[in-house]
C-alpha cells in the first residue's frame, strides 16, 4: 500500500493541461496510487463542490450532498465500467478493461477538479443569497443559482470530455474511432447518471421538505418515467 | 473455384451456391439427376412447409397440405412445361422443352427450399396463434397475422426463386432484356395456372364452414378468377 | 440426348462480386489470427477485440470444440442477466427468467439457423453448415456478453420502478444495443465468405428479430409474475405489448385518482 503523502498532485495539473502522451502513458499502466490520487481528487473535488450546492438549504444538507456528489461520479464508473470496456473495443478502439476504466475516470477527475475549483465561487454565492424560503425558491434568486450550478456542471463535463475525446484520439490514432467511443461512452453515463442522481435527490434541497439523505419515495419511479409523465402532462393541457 | 468442372449435384449448399454458368451446365449435361434433385427438394421442401401450414387446423389437415403444396408445383411446372417450352425461343431465349422445364423446375426447387427452411419459423408463428376455437373467425386478426405471415413466406420464397433464375437466363440469353422477357412470360403464365390449382386444391390452413378433407367436391364449382371478377364486380356496383 | 443444344456452352464472363476487390482482408493473414482459442476466456476476448481469429477458427478442423464453449458462454451469460432481470418481480422469477432467456434465445437461434444457413447459399457465400452455425454462435455470445454489461444498469432500474412497460421497455432496447453488435459481427463473417449479396442476409436479420421478440411473448412472463411457468393464452407480440401498456396506463391512472 502506497501512503497518502507519496500521491503527487501535480500530476492533476497534468490532466487539466490535457498532455495527451503522458495522460496515455498513465492509463496504460496500472497504479494503485495514481488510482488512490483519483479517487481522492473526485471524493474532495466533486464534495466541496456538493456542500456549497447544499448548504443554501442548510449545513446537513451540505453535508449529504457532499457524500452524495462524488457517490454518483464513482457508481457511475463502476457501474458502467464493464460496458464501456466492451464498447471501446467494438467501436474500433482496441484498449483493455483498465484503459478504458482509467480513461473515464481521468475524465471525471478534470471535471471533479474544476468543480472544486468553483466551490469557493458557490459558496460565496450561496453565502450573499437570501435564506431558503418559499419566496426565495419562487423567485429569481432559486433560478439564479440553479442556472449558475448548470453552467459551472456542464462547463466541467465537457472540458472532462474533451480531454477523454483528446486521450482517445491518443490511443486509437483515429479522431473518428475517438469520436465514436467518446459518444457511445457519453450516452451510457449518462443514461446511468441520470437515473442515480434522481434516486439519491435531493442535492439542492427543498424548504418545504425535511432535510434527507434519500427521499422516501428515493426508489419508486425512474427518472425517464418522471420526465415520460412531465411531456404526457404538458400535452394532455392541450387536449 | 467449381466454374468449368462439373460439379457433383449432392448437397443443397452446392445446388444454392451454384453460379450461371454451372448451373447451365447440369441443365445441359446431368439433367436427369437436376430434375430428380429438384422434385426431391419441392417434394421434402414445400411439404414440410405445408404440414406446417396446415398443423393450425390440425394433424389430417397438416397431412393434406402437406401433399398438396408440392402437387400445386409440380402440377403447375408439368401444366405450363410446354407453354413454357414455346414461350422461350418465341422471346428469343433458344431453349428445348426439356431444358424450359428443368429450368423452371429448379426455380421452383429453389423455393421450396426457402419454404422448407422458413418451416420452423413458420412453425414458430403457427404454434403463437390462438387455437381454432368456435370464437375464430375467418376475419379474427391473430388468423390474419398468421395467414399474411405465412402467405408473406411464400411470397418471399418465390420472389428469391425468381431472382435466383435470373441471372442463369441473362447467361444463357447473352442478354438481360431477353431473360427479363422470358421470365416475365413465365410468371404471368404460371401466376395464371398455379391460382387456379391452387383454388381447387384448397383450402391450404382452413375453411369454417367444411370439416377436414384433401378436396372438396364444390371446390370444383367456378374458378379463382370468376370469383376475383365477381368480388370486383360487387365492390364496384355498391 | 442433352447434346443437341444448337449452342455450345461456353465460359461466361464471371458476376462480380458485391465486395469490392480490395474488400476485407482474408482471414489468417495476421498471424495472430491463426493462435488456437483454447478456452472460454480467450473465446470472449477474442470475440470482442479479435472478431477476425474467431472467424479464422470456425473454419479450421475441430471448430467444434469452439462452437460448444461460445454455446456455453451464451447460455451461462443468459442465464446472469436472466437473474438481474428476475430481480424486478423476485421471487420464482428469480430462477423462471434466467431459465426463459437463455432457452428462449436457444430456440430462437436454432429456428432460425436453417433459413440462415439457406440465405447464405443462395447470396453465394461458401460458408459450410458448421461455420453457419459458429458464426450465429458467435453472435449469442457477443451478444449475451453484452447484456452483462448492461446487467449493472438495468439491476439499477428495476430495484427503482414498478412499471412493468418501462422495464420491458428497457431489456428491449439493452437486447436489441446488444443484438446489433451481433449481427455485425455475423455480417462481417460472412464478408469474408465469398458472398455475392447479403439481400438474403439481410432478409434473415428481419426474421431473426421478429423471432426473438415473439419468444418473450411466448415465454411470458419473463418480468413479471403468473401462477403458470408458461403462459396459458397464444398471443403475438403486439398483442401483449398493447395489453401491457393499456393496464399500464390504466395502473396510472386509478393511482392519480
Amino acid at each position: 500500500m502506497y501512503a497518502l503523502d507519496e500521491l503527487n498532485p501535480r500530476e492533476i495539473s497534468v490532466l487539466l493541461c490535457g498532455e495527451p502522451e503522458r495522460i496515455a502513458a498513465w492509463a496504460g499502466q496500472w497504479s494503485a496510487r495514481r488510482l488512490a490520487l483519483h479517487v481522492v481528487v473526485i471524493i474532495v473535488g466533486a464534495g466541496l463542490y456538493g456542500a456549497a450546492m447544499g448548504w443554501w438549504r442548510d449545513p446537513q444538507q451540505a453535508l449529504f450532498t457532499a457524500v452524495k456528489f462524488p457517490l454518483i461520479i464513482l457508481f457511475t464508473t463502476g457501474g458502467n465500467a464493464l460496458l464501456n470496456a466492451m464498447l471501446a473495443p467494438l467501436l474500433g478502439l482496441n484498449i483493455p478493461f483498465r484503459q478504458s476504466f482509467s480513461a473515464i475516470l481521468m475524465s471525471f477527475v478534470i471535471a471533479a477538479a474544476i468543480l472544486g475549483a468553483f466551490s469557493p465561487l458557490l459558496a460565496f454565492m450561496v453565502w450573499n443569497a437570501p435564506s431558503m424560503s418559499p419566496e426565495a425558491v419562487s423567485g429569481s434568486t432559486y433560478s439564479f443559482i440553479k442556472l449558475t450550478h448548470v453552467a459551472v456542471i456542464a462547463f466541467a463535463g465537457i472540458t472532462g470530455n474533451v480531454r477523454l475525446f483528446q486521450l482517445l484520439a491518443q490511443l486509437g490514432g483515429s479522431r473518428t474511432v475517438a469520436r465514436r467511443v467518446l459518444f457511445a461512452w457519453l450516452a451510457v453515463n449518462l443514461f446511468l447518471g441520470s437515473q442515480l442522481s434522481w434516486t439519491l435527490r435531493p442535492f439542492i434541497g427543498s424548504p418545504l421538505l425535511p432535510v434527507e439523505f434519500f427521499r422516501a419515495a428515493a426508489l419508486h419511479g425512474n427518472f425517464y418515467e418522471n420526465i415520460f409523465h412531465s411531456l404526457l402532462q404538458i400535452f394532455q393541457q392541450f387536449d | 473455384m467449381h466454374d468449368h468442372q462439373p460439379v457433383r449435384l449432392g448437397s443443397i449448399g452446392v445446388f444454392l451456391r451454384a453460379r450461371p454458368e454451372l448451373l447451365r451446365e447440369w441443365v445441359l449435361r446431368r439433367q436427369l439427376n437436376l430434375v430428380m434433385f429438384c422434385v426431391v427438394a419441392i417434394v421434402i421442401g414445400a411439404g414440410v412447409y405445408g404440414a406446417v401450414m396446415g398443423s393450425w387446423r390440425g394433424p389430417w389437415q397438416a397431412l393434406y397440405t402437406g401433399i398438396k403444396l408440392p402437387l400445386a408445383i409440380l402440377l403447375t411446372t408439368l401444366g405450363n412445361g410446354l407453354l413454357n417450352g414455346m414461350l422461350a425461343p418465341l422471346l428469343g431465349l433458344n431453349l428445348t422443352f426439356r431444358q424450359s422445364l428443368a429450368v423452371v423446375l429448379m426455380s421452383f426447387a429453389v423455393m421450396s427450399l426457402v419454404l422448407g427452411a422458413l418451416s420452423p419459423v413458420a412453425w414458430f408463428v403457427v404454434w403463437n396463434t390462438p387455437p381454432l376455437t368456435a370464437a375464430m373467425q375467418l376475419s379474427s386478426p391473430e388468423y390474419g397475422v398468421m395467414q399474411l405471415t405465412l402467405a408473406g413466406f411464400i411470397a418471399l420464397a418465390g420472389i428469391v426463386g425468381n431472382v435466383h433464375l435470373l441471372p442463369l437466363l441473362s447467361e444463357w440469353a447473352r442478354s438481360v432484356f431477353t431473360a427479363r422477357k422470358v421470365l416475365f412470360a413465365w410468371l404471368a403464365g404460371n401466376l395464371f395456372l398455379g391460382s387456379q390449382i391452387c383454388w381447387v386444391l384448397r383450402p391450404f390452413i382452413w375453411d369454417p364452414a367444411r370439416s377436414v378433407e384433401f378436396i372438396g367436391r364444390e371446390y370444383f364449382h367456378g374458378s379463382f378468377f370468376e370469383t376475383v371478377f365477381e368480388a370486383a364486380r360487387r365492390l364496384i356496383l355498391s | 440426348m442433352n447434346d443437341q443444344n444448337p449452342i455450345p456452352p461456353q465460359i461466361p464472363p464471371q458476376l462480380p462480386p458485391v465486395m469490392p476487390a480490395s474488400g476485407p482482408r482474408p482471414l489468417g493473414d495476421d498471424p495472430s489470427e491463426r493462435v488456437a482459442i483454447p478456452n472460454v476466456i480467450v473465446a470472449i476476448e477474442a470475440v470482442l477485440r479479435h472478431p477476425r481469429r474467431v472467424m479464422f477458427q470456425l473454419r479450421q478442423p475441430g471448430a467444434g470444440r469452439l462452437i460448444t464453449a461460445m454455446l456455453f458462454v451464451s447460455v451461462v451469460c443468459a442465464l446472469i442477466y436472466g437473474v438481474v432481470a428476475g430481480t424486478f418481480s423476485g421471487g420464482t422469477q428469480l430462477w423462471a427468467a434466467p431459465v426463459k432467456i437463455a432457452v428462449g434465445l436457444m430456440i430462437s437461434a436454432l429456428i432460425c439457423l436453417p433459413s440462415l444457413y439457406i440465405f447464405t447459399c443462395l447470396g453465394g457465400s461458401q460458408a459450410r453448415l458448421i461455420e453457419v452455425g459458429g458464426l450465429l454462435a458467435g453472435l449469442l455470445m457477443l451478444m449475451t456478453i453484452l447484456l452483462i454489461g448492461f446487467a449493472p444498469v438495468a439491476w439499477i432500474f428495476s430495484q427503482s420502478t414498478e412499471s412493468l412497460a418501462w422495464m420491458g421497455t428497457l431489456h428491449l432496447v439493452f437486447w436489441f444495443i446488444a443484438t446489433l453488435f451481433g449481427l455485425r459481427f455475423l455480417e462481417a463473417g460472412f464478408s469474408h465468405s465469398n458472398a455475392r449479396s447479403l439481400a438474403g442476409f439481410r432478409t434473415w436479420v428481419v426474421i431473426f428479430l421478429l423471432v426473438a421478440v415473439q419468444m418473450t411473448t411466448a415465454l411470458r412472463p419473463i418480468l413479471g409474475t403468473s401462477e403458470t411457468f408458461l403462459p396459458t393464452e397464444k398471443k403475438f407480440f403486439m398483442a401483449h405489448w398493447g395489453d401491457c401498456l393499456k393496464a399500464q396506463d390504466e395502473a396510472s391512472k386509478s393511482e392519480s385518482r
